[in-house]
C-alpha cells in the first residue's frame, strides 16, 4: 500500500467506520413560537405601533432566527401577487367602446412588447390616428386620456371615476373638454400626439402607475401643456398613488384642475410651472414625483 | 486589426470595435431595444471570436465615444496609468481573461495593472467570461476604502440601510433606521433617497442621521441622496455630511441628462474633502446601472456594459467610499428578466473592482420584470460569494417610496451566515458591545430596535 492509501485508512478509521452520524435524539413536544409578528393590533409590540404612526415600511415584525416569521411570509407573498396581477392584467378590446370612450392603441403589438419597447408604446397606431381624425372634438382647451399604462387593473378600477370628476371640474371651469378616449399600451408620452392631433392646450393621461407591494389599483397623472411629439419630462407636471388609499380620486381631480388652471394662466408646464402660489391647495402635488403615503392593509390570514 | 470571425465557413465581418463589443455582450433586452445586439447566438460568438483576438491597446485606441466628442472619453485617456497600462497593451482580450484567471495572479496584481485599464477593456473581458468567471475574477480584485469605518476587507459583508419614506417623514426614517441597525445593517452607509430634493429637507434628514449616529456612538457614515448641486448648497448652510452622493451616467450627454459634468464633479469632491463631516480619506458615494444612458438617447449605439463600465472610469476619479450598481431598478426594458438581471449584478460588480472600485449591488427588481423572489434571494448570495462590499437593506426588501424590490434587513445576517462573513470591523465591534451580534450569530438584542437610543 502506497503512504497515501494507509493514511487515507487511518483517517477512516479515525472517523468511524459505520454510520457517519450517530442517531439524533429524541425530543419532547415542540413548544408552539410565541406569535410574534405581522403587526394584527393584539399582538404587535409597542416600536410596532409607534412605527404604524410615521410608516408604512413593515416594522417591528420580529424574526425566526434571522428570518421571517410564516405570517410575515404570507403576507409579502400576497402584496407580490398583487403587483403580479395588475402588471399581468390586459385591457379587454371592448372594454373601452363599452364605457362609452372612443378606443385607441399605440404602435405595440401585445404586452410583451409592451412592457420592452417603450418607444412604440408612445405613439399612436395609423389606425387610431385616422380614428382620432374622425371622431374625436378639436380644438380643445383640456384633452383627457385615459389609458393602462402598466396597470390595467388600475385603469379599470379607479380610472372612470378620476376621468369623470377630472372632467366635471375642468367643464365646472368653462372649459372645452375633449372626446373621452381610452388608449391601450399607452405610455405616458402618448399623450403629445393624441393632444397635438386634437389641437388641445392641455393633454392629460391618467394611467395605471407601475404597480407597488401590495398596491396594484394606483393611477398617476401627467399633464402637459401645448403637447407636440418631442416634449420630455421636464415639460410635464405629475401626481401619483391615486386610489382610495392613497389620494382618492374626488380629490385628485381637483388638484389635477388646479394644475391646468395654473398652466393656462402661465401658458407652460413642467419644471418652468411656478406653483409657489397654490402650494397649500395643491398639498403634495406641488412636488414633482411626489408619492402620498397609503395605508398597508393585511392581505391574509393564517386558517385557524 | 482583424473584424472577421469564420464559424462552420461563414465568415461574420464586422464593421468597428464598437459593433463587435456590442454584439458579443450577454443578451439584454436594452440592446435590442438601441437595435445593436447580435442577431443570433451563432453571431454573439462570432463578435466573442474577434473580441478574443484585440489587443487591449486596440481598445484604448478605439473607444465607443470618438475623444473629440465626449468628456469622459478624454477624462480616461488623459489620466490613464501609462506604466500600468504598458504591462498590459499587448495582451488580447483573450489571452487578459486568461491571466485574470490563473493562480499566481493575486488582488494585488490585479491592483498594480488597474490603473491602466480603460472601461472598454473591462467591458471586453467581461464578455469573455461566464457568470461564475465574473465571480472568481470579482472575489480576487482587492478594493478597500476608508472613511468613518473600513469597508471592503476580506471575509466582511457590509449593508446600506435605505429608510426612505414617501415623505419624508424624519421620525418614520429613524425608526427604520433603528431597526435596521439592530439586524446588523448599516455599516457600509445609512443613506436616505429624499422625496423632496431641496437643501431643506437634506439639511433636516442628515441632522436627524447625524444625532442618532453620535448619541449612538455608531462607527458608520450617512448620506442623503439629494442632487449634488442640492448637497453642495447643504453642505454651505454647515450641514453634516459624511458622505456625498451623484449618480452617474456612461457618457457626456448623459451625465448633462443628470445635471452634471467632469467639472461640476471636481467641484463638489472638492467641497466635500473642505468641509464633509467623515474621517476619510474617502467621502464619495456613486450609484451607476446598465440603461441609464440609453433611457435619455445618450447611448452613441455602445452597447450598456459598455457605457456602464465608463461610469467606473468617470467615479474612479474621486476615489469613492461606496459605489452601487442598481442593477435591476431601471426596468425590463433594459434588463428583460432574472438571468439578464443576475448576469448583469456580477458584470457590474466585477468590472467595478477591476478598475479598482469599492463595489456594492442593490440587487432589485422592479414588479414589472420577469424576475421571482427566489432569484432575487439567488443573487444575493452569489453577490457574497463574489466578494461584493455591501447589498442594500430596507424593511422586507421594500421600498415604500420608489416603489421596488431589494434586499431586506433579514437577509443582510442570512447571507453573512451563510458565507461566514462578518460586518465592517469597526462597525462589528460597536454590535458585539450593544448586543445585537454575539461572535458571528446573533445576539441577545439582535432584532431589537429598542438597543437604539
Amino acid at each position: 500500500m502506497s503512504v497515501t492509501t494507509t493514511l487515507i485508512e487511518v483517517l477512516r478509521a479515525r472517523l468511524g467506520a459505520a454510520d457517519p452520524l450517530p442517531p439524533a435524539p429524541a425530543l419532547p413536544t415542540i413548544e408552539a413560537p410565541p406569535a410574534r409578528v405581522f403587526p394584527s393590533p393584539r399582538t404587535r409590540g409597542r416600536f410596532a405601533e409607534e412605527a404604524s404612526t410615521h410608516t408604512t415600511a413593515l416594522l417591528g415584525i420580529g424574526h425566526v432566527g434571522t428570518r421571517y416569521a410564516t405570517d410575515v411570509v404570507l403576507q409579502f407573498q400576497a402584496e407580490l401577487a398583487v403587483a403580479h396581477e395588475a402588471v399581468e392584467a390586459v385591457l379587454p378590446d371592448d372594454w373601452a367602446e363599452a364605457q362609452k370612450l372612443l378606443p385607441l392603441r399605440s404602435q405595440v403589438q401585445d404586452h410583451h412588447q409592451f412592457l420592452l419597447r417603450p418607444d412604440l408604446g408612445r405613439r399612436l397606431h395609423p389606425d387610431s390616428v385616422q380614428l382620432l381624425r374622425q371622431k374625436a372634438a378639436r380644438p380643445v382647451d383640456v384633452q383627457p386620456i385615459l389609458a393602462d399604462g402598466l396597470s390595467a387593473v388600475a385603469c379599470m378600477g379607479s380610472g372612470l371615476a378620476l376621468l369623470g370628476s377630472f372632467t366635471r371640474e375642468c367643464e365646472a371651469r368653462g372649459w372645452k373638454v375633449g372626446t373621452p378616449i381610452c388608449a391601450k399600451f399607452a405610455r405616458v408620452w402618448l399623450e403629445d400626439e393624441i393632444g397635438e392631433e386634437v389641437g388641445a392646450k392641455i393633454a392629460a393621461i391618467l394611467l395605471g402607475e407601475r404597480p407597488g407591494l401590495g398596491t396594484g389599483d394606483g393611477l398617476s397623472a401627467y399633464l402637459v401643456f401645448e403637447p407636440r411629439v418631442g416634449k420630455t419630462d421636464g415639460d410635464r407636471n405629475m401626481m401619483s398613488n391615486i386610489h382610495a388609499r392613497g389620494t382618492p380620486p374626488e380629490q385628485a381631480a381637483k388638484r389635477l384642475a388646479l394644475l391646468a388652471g395654473a398652466m393656462m394662466a402661465q401658458r407652460t408646464s413642467g419644471v418652468r410651472l411656478d406653483l409657489s402660489a397654490l402650494r397649500a391647495e395643491l398639498g403634495e402635488a406641488a412636488g414633482t414625483g411626489y408619492r402620498a403615503p397609503q395605508r398597508r392593509e393585511r392581505l391574509v390570514e393564517i386558517a385557524p | 486589426m482583424k473584424l472577421a470571425a469564420t464559424m462552420r465557413g461563414t465568415v461574420h465581418q464586422f464593421g468597428s470595435v464598437k459593433e463587435v463589443l456590442a454584439k458579443a455582450n450577454p443578451p439584454k433586452s436594452g440592446d435590442d431595444q438601441a437595435g445593436i445586439s447580435a442577431r443570433s447566438a451563432v453571431e454573439r460568438v462570432a463578435a466573442r471570436a474577434v473580441l478574443a483576438g484585440l489587443t487591449l491597446r486596440e481598445l484604448r485606441e478605439n473607444p465607443v465615444i470618438p475623444y473629440e466628442q465626449d468628456e469622459l472619453t478624454r477624462l480616461v485617456e488623459d489620466s490613464l496609468d501609462e506604466a500600468a497600462y504598458a504591462a498590459v497593451k499587448d495582451l488580447t482580450v483573450g489571452q487578459f481573461r486568461e491571466w485574470l484567471l490563473e493562480t499566481p495572479t493575486t488582488g494585488t496584481r490585479i491592483r498594480s495593472v488597474s490603473p491602466g485599464l480603460t472601461p472598454e477593456m473591462a467591458s471586453a473581458v467581461c464578455k469573455l467570461m461566464s457568470n461564475l468567471d465574473l465571480m472568481v475574477v470579482g472575489a480576487k480584485c482587492e478594493v478597500v476604502t476608508r472613511a468613518n469605518n473600513t469597508l471592503g476587507l476580506p471575509g466582511r459583508l457590509s449593508s446600506r440601510i435605505q429608510p426612505n419614506h414617501p415623505a419624508d417623514d424624519v421620525e418614520g426614517i429613524l425608526l427604520s433606521t433603528r431597526e435596521g441597525l439592530s439586524y446588523g445593517c448599516g455599516d457600509a452607509v445609512i443613506g436616505v433617497n429624499p422625496a423632496t430634493d431641496t437643501p431643506e429637507s437634506t439639511v433636516q434628514i442628515l441632522r436627524a442621521l447625524d444625532d442618532l449616529t453620535r448619541r449612538n456612538r455608531i462607527p458608520t457614515q450617512h448620506c442623503v441622496l439629494s442632487h449634488v448641486t442640492v448637497q453642495m448648497k447643504a453642505l454651505d448652510l454647515g450641514c453634516p455630511m459624511d458622505l456625498m452622493f451623484q449618480s452617474l451616467s456612461g457618457s457626456e450627454l448623459g451625465n448633462r441628462a443628470f445635471g452634471i459634468s467632469v467639472a461640476l464633479m471636481d467641484e463638489a469632491y472638492d467641497k466635500m474633502k473642505e468641509k464633509g463631516t467623515s474621517r476619510g480619506p474617502n467621502c464619495m458615494y456613486f450609484e451607476t446601472g446598465q440603461g441609464s444612458a440609453l433611457s435619455s438617447q445618450a447611448h452613441h449605439g455602445a452597447d450598456q456594459l459598455t457605457l456602464e463600465a465608463r461610469c467606473y472610469g468617470f467615479a474612479r476619479r474621486y476615489r469613492p467610499f461606496i459605489v452601487n450598481t442598481v442593477v435591476g431598478f431601471i426596468g425590463p426594458e433594459y434588463l428583460e428578466n432574472g438571468p439578464q438581471i443576475t448576469r448583469a449584478a456580477l458584470e457590474d460588480h466585477s468590472m467595478g473592482k477591476l478598475l479598482g472600485l469599492p463595489m456594492g449591488c442593490d440587487a432589485c427588481f422592479t414588479y414589472h420584470a420577469d424576475m421571482s423572489q427566489d432569484e432575487l434571494e439567488s443573487l444575493k448570495v452569489l453577490l457574497g460569494a463574489a466578494g461584493c462590499c455591501y447589498l442594500m437593506s430596507l424593511p422586507v426588501g421594500d421600498d415604500i417610496m420608489l416603489n421596488y424590490q431589494s434586499t431586506s434587513y433579514h437577509d443582510i445576517p442570512s447571507v453573512r451566515r451563510l458565507l461566514g462573513k462578518r460586518p465592517a470591523p469597526e462597525f462589528d465591534a460597536w454590535l458585539q458591545e450593544v448586543g445585537v451580534l454575539d461572535g458571528e450569530g446573533p445576539g441577545e438584542r439582535f432584532g431589537d430596535p429598542g438597543v437604539i437610543r
